[in-house]
């Protein structure tokens, strides 16, 4: 059995440095002329498994936005997949999501 | 003439020239040689070795800058990200670029799913070089360039290289829908 404290404590500075850790990351890719629009849609549809009415609205987004968010989740997942697309030529970039 | 890629029972096939051939060996080999990680000084080889890059700065070669760009733009992320993954990254694109040119040994191309795909980052990896070499930095000027067609009209050596880049391009698309109709057909 335990007791519980008198009064209400101050968690908030401790909030504050956990939650920092959990903010999520994501992967942009960005326009760029020379990459085909029929690569870049099947980069998306075979790396990140998308259904082909999402990687073409994706692959349009990146082409007529100049970029698109492909991913959010963790750091560690976020430098893999930014990796990757660079691996397949895809020029992405990673960042703390806003 | 070249028959572009296309998707058949038996695999993913082609036919090229061999001067077609020839070309795109050459366009392979350079771009893998140009991506052989630098010796420099300052590089500890024990550290190249486990594929830990001491020298962090983005390449000054446009071409090199486009394969393997800064990944963030907090210049300390961008550098450690570089450290840890760059000399990997340079030798798969190689690996790639050097499996597509031993492909061409023979014009008539049947490519399982592990040589498609390595054909299709090769031929990306030859255009980015090419785009960035043509100074192609807007759809603009892709456009511009993607009037190269006829072979007749080419009278200088960034006429010729705007050709080759559109032949490449060309051979590129047709892989990429022959992969795609793969896909569609596997569902």
């Amino acid at each position: 059995m335990s007791v519980a404290p008198d009064e209400a404590l101050d968690l908030r500075e401790e909030t504050d440095t956990l939650q920092a850790p959990d903010t999520p990351w994501q992967v942009i890719v960005w326009n760029d002329p020379v990459n085909l629009m029929s690569y870049v849609t099947y980069v998306f549809r075979t790396y990140f498994g998308f259904g082909q009415e999402k990687a073409q609205k994706l692959m349009m987004a990146v082409h007529t936005e100049g970029k698109a968010v492909v991913f959010t989740g963790s750091r560690e997942e976020a430098e893999t997949h930014t990796n990757a697309m660079h691996g397949w030529g895809l020029w992405a970039t990673f960042e703390r999501a806003e | 003439m070249a028959q572009g890629f296309k998707s058949t029972r038996k695999g993913i096939t082609a036919s090229f020239t061999p001067e077609e051939a020839e070309l795109m060996i050459k366009l392979f080999n350079d771009v893998a040689l140009a991506l052989e990680p630098e010796q420099g000084d300052d590089e500890d080889p024990l550290a190249a070795l486990v594929g830990i890059k001491e020298n962090t700065e983005a390449p000054t070669d446009p071409a090199l800058a486009r394969m393997l760009p800064v990944a963030s733009d907090d210049p300390e992320v961008a550098d450690e990200f570089r450290r840890y993954t760059e000399i990997n990254l340079r030798q798969q694109k190689i690996a790639h670029l050097k499996m597509a040119a031993m492909d061409l040994q023979t014009g008539h191309l049947t490519l399982d799913a592990e040589h498609a795909s390595a054909w299709a980052k090769a031929l990306n990896d030859v255009r980015l070089t090419l785009g960035a070499r043509l100074n192609i930095t807007s759809e603009a000027d892709a456009a511009q360039v993607g009037e190269k067609v006829d072979w007749k009209q080419i009278d200088s050596v960034e006429d010729y290289m705007a050709f080759v880049y559109n032949f490449v391009s060309w051979v590129q698309d047709t892989l990429m829908e022959a992969m795609l109709s793969e896909i569609e057909t596997d569902r």
